[in-house]
């Protein structure tokens, strides 16, 4: 059986923006994400700060190209700049910012923003994987 | 006090530690959380993959275990007036498998003037711990916090 395509740490191209379709938030995302979690909005009409979050990771997976062969989530800083909104329509803009190959496999940082429907860049942060590479 | 019975930033001391209740961390957590989400990562949706993986079975998403920690920390002793979180840096370093019960330990490490007269930042620092005491997940928040207002 062939492997899956997955995206390895050789495919990773540094300083490439990637930008993600969108998504608008509802009433459900939020009555779902705070079922699950307990994690509740901070006022009537506001998402769950940690929901953008939770869902830029989906968001990078509607890019047309293989998952990225991720081994472990190492970690990410993250910056909650402005309000998010129900009815709000979020994307993800990312770029790779560092590359650093490893015995087993390699390092990946990547930038990532959260744009709303103005273009605004409503969070931010950084996410540092550890990413596979090609079997030889 | 707040009227929903939330402290306000004058009420938060440094030093201060609280712990959580558990949470068992189901399979359909990871399910919800993948339909949800939009990852369906391998990681955390084929068994059968995982099973030649260095984890052995599916793991749950970081950042479910970090949503789960939030819900957690509002059940830790009683919940701040928060306004909303300022900034998080977070590692992650073990995984959370399907039935683990994982709490959170939170300790506040600073408290800070916010951007406006009527907040203040309180930072904390936590740790997710599984049912064996191993750290899963730590890292430390900024939390903006309302005054008790003036009169």
């Amino acid at each position: 059986m062939a492997e899956p395509p997955r995206f390895y740490f050789e495919d990773v191209v540094l300083h490439d923006v990637q930008e993600t379709p969108a998504l608008t938030l509802t009433e459900t995302h939020v009555g779902l994400y705070a079922g699950l979690s307990q994690d509740m909005p901070a006022g009537p009409g506001l998402v769950p700060e940690l929901l953008p979050l939770c869902l830029t990771t989906g968001l990078g997976w509607r890019i047309p190209q293989p998952p990225l062969a991720v081994l472990a989530f190492m970690g990410f800083d993250w910056e909650v700049l402005h309000p998010v909104r129900v009815g709000d329509t979020i994307h993800s803009r990312s770029h790779t910012a560092v590359k650093r190959s490893m015995r087993e496999g390699g390092v990946v940082v990547e930038e990532r923003q959260v744009v709303n429907q103005r273009g605004e860049v409503v969070h931010r942060g950084r996410f540092t994987f550890l990413v596979a590479k090609r079997p030889s | 006090m707040t009227e929903a019975g939330r402290r306000w930033f004058e009420e938060i001391e440094v030093g201060e530690e609280s712990e959580s209740p558990g949470r068992t961390v189901t399979e359909t957590d990871l399910v919800i959380f993948a339909g949800l989400s939009g990852d369906y990562n391998v990681l955390h949706t084929d068994a059968e993959f995982m099973k030649s993986s260095i984890f052995g079975e599916r793991i749950a998403h970081g950042l479910l275990g970090l949503a789960i920690q939030s819900g957690l920390f509002s059940r830790a002793g009683v919940p701040y007036a928060t306004l909303g979180f300022g900034t998080l840096r977070w590692k992650f370093k073990g995984p959370i498998k399907i039935g683990d019960t994982i709490r959170v330990r939170a300790r506040v490490t600073a408290k800070e003037e916010g951007s406006k007269p009527d907040r203040g930042v309180v930072t904390v620092e936590r740790q997710v711990l599984n049912q064996r005491d191993e750290v899963v997940q730590a890292g430390e928040t900024e939390l903006i916090v309302e005054r008790r207002p003036a009169g």
